[in-house]
């Protein structure tokens, strides 16, 4: 974190520099069936993040040494498209998107049912072709929508959301400007029909009390954007 | 790419259908996909644009960086076009280093704008010999239905269209718009059953053979060519693409100017 507690980032208000409360979430749309050669795709926008997930299988695993004879293997990259960023970004992986690529698929391996498929593989293309704050998030929550759009069975969907710190106020979903600027950012991976979780990042600075804050406004956020996600995939609005 | 097993079914139905003067998706010969252009959809991009051509689906992105002019040309700015197909866009594709299909996609799409010569490189000098504007034009496929070539070429000159030269961010004066003295608008076809098709699907180039691309400027000036893939074609052949080209290009401009 950039930790810069001199730059204000809350009102006298209690406001953001966006005008959003301590727990309001950005914007977020959901759209199902936008990458119509694919099996399943998803189209997550959320705040001026865009992410684009298309998953194709289960299909053939190759070479065969990636093969596991009792369960499928999941081909997980997150990747940022060269305008997604401010200043382009160079085409090709990264050490931060490798990173970002192995939680992903270690978070989702956690909910598909994997034994359902022996020796084969399901590859899920996360593409962030508009990036502002927490494209890890909205890349693994669009990537569930887009398995469940694909048909694959799983336990639950995931939920991905952030929360963090500015000027000592715990907030839920930061911003550009807050992400750059806070003091912590704590990423997480909920299964919303249980509460569990299966990805957990945290880097910066929180006292047990703030932490525990930020833990509750990323479960309840949850919920909320669960909703929407089920309801994309009813084929309504998810606006 | 992994190569594709073609069935020899899917030739033989081609050819079938090419006699009988209909194509695999019911479309006439020289009937182009359903066809939906948005500009200026990529907020951290200075100019994009999105081009949907029936199943097939690309974004387009203009960025800018300042660049030192080359040695031998001290008062010019620079144009860079790059494609991406990554393993989103179909299941053939897939991950690694730019592939040759990649690059000639990106390097022939480069070359019909570059050589219309819209973009005026020497007005993106900034200072001779040591600061110019570096216009980077970055083609990314979301959804390969077939002849990305188009569709990509189409989505590069719109983003262009709308792009701002981000001066301010770079503290060298005040945003402008980038100006474009052309449009250049390609159309590719393929041979599909023994004869040339215009705008083919997917299956299309799976069973299809060689293809044909051309780059048209404002006055039919001709820009680029390209001919990609085996087989053979013969000069009435040619004439007869050139001749729907010709037409084609000039509704297609006529769309991106209504944009």
């Amino acid at each position: 974190m950039g930790g810069y507690g001199d730059v204000q980032m809350i009102d006298e208000n209690g406001l953001r520099v966006d005008g959003r409360g301590p727990s309001d979430l950005r914007e977020i749309s959901i759209e199902t069936g936008v990458v119509p050669v694919a099996d399943g795709s998803c189209r997550m926008k959320w705040g001026t993040n865009e992410a684009i997930v298309a998953v194709y299988g289960p299909m053939e695993a190759h070479p065969r040494k990636i093969q596991r004879q009792d369960r499928a293997v999941l081909d997980v990259a997150y990747n940022m498209a060269p305008f997604s960023t401010t200043d382009r970004m160079r085409p090709g992986f990264n050490r931060r998107s490798r990173e970002i690529s192995k939680v992903t698929k270690d978070a989702l391996e956690s909910v598909v049912l994997l034994e359902l498929y022996p020796r084969s593989k399901i590859r899920i293309s996360i593409e962030i072709v508009s990036a502002e704050a927490g494209t890890r998030c909205v890349g693994l929550t669009a990537a569930s929508v887009a398995l469940a759009d694909a048909g694959i069975p799983m336990t639950d969907m995931v939920v991905s959301v952030a929360s963090g710190k500015v000027n000592d106020v715990v907030i839920c979903d930061l911003n550009k400007e807050e992400d750059n600027y806070g003091e912590a950012d704590l990423p997480m991976g909920i299964l919303p029909n249980s509460g569990e979780l299966v990805f957990l990042q945290m880097d910066g600075d929180l006292s047990q009390e703030e932490f525990n804050q930020a833990w509750q406004l990323n479960m309840d956020a949850a919920q909320a954007i669960h909703e929407k996600m089920v309801e994309s995939l009813k084929g309504g609005d998810s606006q | 790419m992994t190569i594709p097993l073609v069935p020899k079914l899917l030739r033989a139905h081609l050819r079938e259908l090419a006699i009988n003067e209909s194509r695999i998706d019911g479309r006439q010969r020289w009937e182009g996909r359903e066809l939906d252009v948005e500009s200026g959809v990529l907020p951290r991009a200075e100019g994009s644009a999105r081009v949907r051509m029936g199943d097939t689906i690309v974004f387009a992105g203009a960025k800018f960086q300042i660049m030192q002019p080359y040695s031998d040309r001290p008062n010019q700015g620079g144009l860079m076009c790059s494609a991406e197909v990554r393993p989103v866009a179909g299941r053939h594709w897939e991950a690694g280093p730019p592939s040759p299909e990649s690059i000639e996609l990106g390097r022939v799409v480069d070359r019909g704008i570059r050589e219309s010569g819209c973009i005026d490189v020497d007005s993106l000098c900034i200072i001779p010999g040591e600061k110019a504007w570096q216009v980077i034009l970055d083609l990314f496929a979301i959804s390969d239905d077939g002849n990305l070539f188009d569709a990509f070429a189409l989505a590069g000159i719109v983003a262009l269209r709308n792009a701002i030269v981000p001066a301010e961010r770079f503290d060298i004066g005040e945003d402008y718009p980038l100006e474009l003295s052309k449009t250049p608008i390609m159309c590719s076809y393929h041979k599909v059953g023994g004869r040339f098709v215009y705008d083919a699907c997917g299956r299309e180039e799976l069973g299809g053979d060689e293809r044909i691309h051309i780059t048209l400027g404002d006055d039919d000036h001709v820009h680029s060519l390209q001919k990609g893939l085996k087989g053979i074609f013969s000069p009435n052949e040619f004439t007869e693409i050139m001749g729907h080209a010709q037409d084609r290009t000039k509704e297609l401009r006529k769309i991106v100017d209504s944009l």
